[in-house]
């Protein structure tokens, strides 16, 4: 069964389109994060124009990340304070992230700096958490589960201005590393049209030390917004938002995000955490081997419309 | 009296002789009228809708005054050429720098055909010499290829340009977009032919112009222009225009939806 795309101008599979919604979703319900990074390249691996493949991730990750932050919400595990300071950040970053865009573009250089971020943050992240899953749980393997304690290890960030009581984490500290964050992360999503929930729920466990009941909570809130931004930016400047294409993913999404936010509850943290590493690793390679190996075909059409 | 019949005789003999010299008059010209092509496409327009997955467009026409005893005789070739609207394209070359394959050079052309159909009765370089091609534009050689002034890095000779408009014609082809078929075109009588041209999903939506080039013996005889027009309709046409009218409206309206949509399966699914 097919239907026409009428941005993308070409017909799809109905049934693969909302099989992939429903994976991405059950996996953005599992581990509390958008599933950007895994829809916006299985889109164009299956056909659908890379430009129109970023912009209509956007609005299945509005659409995932507004069920899994309800159900979070509902069960009080949002810090609202904590995630608004994030997403003032976030807004600012990704305004500066869409002029970085158009400037590579212009300078021809936007698809090395799409695989190379990939390569190296997804790398460096899943790297990063596989290692500290894995110690975690042979930590709690070898204590018989009491968690490790880490203490006067952010020094810098106690030493900030501007400090903040986030009652919900249970934190006093300064506004600004969350503030950076989150800036970070809406410029690494307008560059890789992702939520950067795989960057995020690191940066909120290692660098803000947050507790880990309110992480994917938090986390879905920031990825809400800056995700409702992009939709709206991308549908305006680049007219890249697939209406059709996206009522397929977020039909086959919503429902997936209900299921794995149901399974998260059968999981300890640190499994996830392990189970959400590997799966950012394996794009990291994919990404790495399509930059390593020689390909079969050197000639691609670039975008013909340079925005201006 | 023998007077009389004698001119009756001669009269008719006269009148014989005109109709016998003006009906060889007429089979004369019968035999050295020039021929010439008329032809037609199957439907001027088609509608692109929610169900559209490609479509054939049937492309069929005549030779007056054929000269083919019949229709496998061989004596008319009919090249065939449907092509979509020509757009800008950016093609670019990967290079390796440092270990890393990254797209380094990038040709821009102005415009090219981002369709290109081609069918006929036999291999195009067996029907006609090469300059006639290159001047009617038949082939994917001979395709209107405009290189544009303006690009950041550039090949600057002749032999890598040439590369860059191989790989055009590579690349479309495997898009299903640029499509040469030997032999599709068939007579069906002395002077009737007929092809089916196949246009893919992926076509970009715009006017397709047909034309029909008819050979005898490597000379052009005549060609007849038709155009084909594919146009959005229905529902496709409506998102189409909204999203491109009123794009800050198109881009509210999916978020509205997708976060209706993520509200109602959390309350659907909710278990308390």
């Amino acid at each position: 069964m097919y239907v026409y795309l009428p941005i993308a101008e070409l017909p799809v599979q109905v049934p693969l389109f909302l099989a992939l919604g429903c994976m991405v979703g059950f996996l953005s319900g599992l581990f509390g994060v958008g599933g950007g990074f895994l829809l916006t390249p299985l889109m164009i691996f299956l056909g659908i124009p890379p430009a129109v493949a970023v912009g209509t991730s956007a609005a299945h990750i509005v659409a995932t990340s507004v069920s899994g932050a309800v159900t979070q919400y509902r069960r009080n595990n949002v810090d609202l304070k904590m995630g608004g300071v994030m997403l003032a950040g976030g807004v600012i970053g990704t305004i500066i992230g869409v002029e970085a865009v158009r400037l590579l573009r212009k300078a021809g250089l936007f698809d090395v700096t799409v695989s190379l971020t990939y390569m190296i943050f997804l790398g460096v992240v899943g790297t990063l958490m596989l290692i500290e899953s894995i110690n975690t749980w042979r930590h709690a393997q070898s204590t018989g589960g009491k968690k490790r304690k880490k203490s006067g290890q952010h020094s810098f960030i106690d030493g900030l201005p501007l400090k903040m009581r986030f009652q919900r984490s249970k934190l006093y500290m300064s506004a600004i590393p969350p503030a950076i964050i989150g800036m970070f992360v809406g410029f690494m999503a307008a560059i890789m049209g992702v939520g950067g929930g795989f960057f995020i729920i690191p940066a909120m466990i290692y660098l803000l030390r947050m507790p880990t009941s309110v992480v994917v909570g938090t986390s879905l809130f920031q990825i809400l917004f800056v995700a409702v931004l992009a939709t709206i930016l991308q549908a305006v400047q680049n007219k890249s938002v697939d209406v059709v294409l996206a009522t397929l993913l977020i039909t086959g999404g919503v429902i997936g995000a209900q299921i794995g936010a149901m399974s998260a509850r059968r999981f300890k943290g640190e499994e996830l955490r392990g189970l959400l590493a590997a799966l950012v690793l394996l794009v990291a390679l994919r990404v790495a081997y399509d930059l390593v190996v020689t390909p079969a075909e050197l000639f691609n059409f670039g975008p013909s419309q340079v925005p201006k | 009296m023998r007077v009389g019949q004698f001119l009756l005789r001669l009269s008719l003999v006269v009148w014989l002789c005109v109709v016998a010299s003006h009906g060889a008059a007429i089979a004369g010209a019968t035999a050295t009228l020039p021929e010439a092509i008329e032809a037609d496409v199957s439907a001027r327009s088609v509608s692109v809708q929610a169900d559209f997955t490609g479509t054939e467009i049937v492309v069929f026409g005549t030779v007056e005054n054929s000269r083919q005893p019949s229709a496998e005789a061989g004596t008319y070739d009919i090249i065939i050429v449907v092509e979509g609207t020509s757009v800008p394209h950016v093609v670019r070359r990967k290079s390796n720098l440092g270990g890393l394959w990254m797209n380094t050079t990038s040709v821009r052309f102005a415009s090219l055909p981002s369709y290109y159909a081609i069918a006929s009765t036999r291999p195009i370089q067996d029907i006609a010499e090469l300059p006639i091609l290159t001047q009617n534009q038949i082939g994917f050689e001979h395709v209107r290829m405009v290189k544009s002034g303006s690009g950041r890095t550039q090949p600057t000779d002749a032999e890598d340009l040439a590369e860059f408009r191989d790989a055009v014609v590579r690349l479309k082809k495997r898009d299903g977009l640029y499509i040469q078929s030997d032999y599709a075109v068939a007579f069906v009588g002395r002077s009737l032919f007929r092809t089916t041209i196949k246009v893919p999903p992926n076509v970009p939506i715009g006017v397709l112009k047909a034309k029909v080039y008819l050979f005898r013996e490597g000379r052009l005889l005549g060609e007849y222009k038709s155009e084909v027009a594919l146009a959005r309709a229905g529902i496709e046409r409506v998102l189409h225009d909204v999203a491109y009218r009123h794009g800050l409206l198109y881009g509210l309206g999916v978020v509205f939806f997708a976060v209706a949509a993520g509200l109602a399966s959390a309350f659907a699914f909710r278990r308390e």
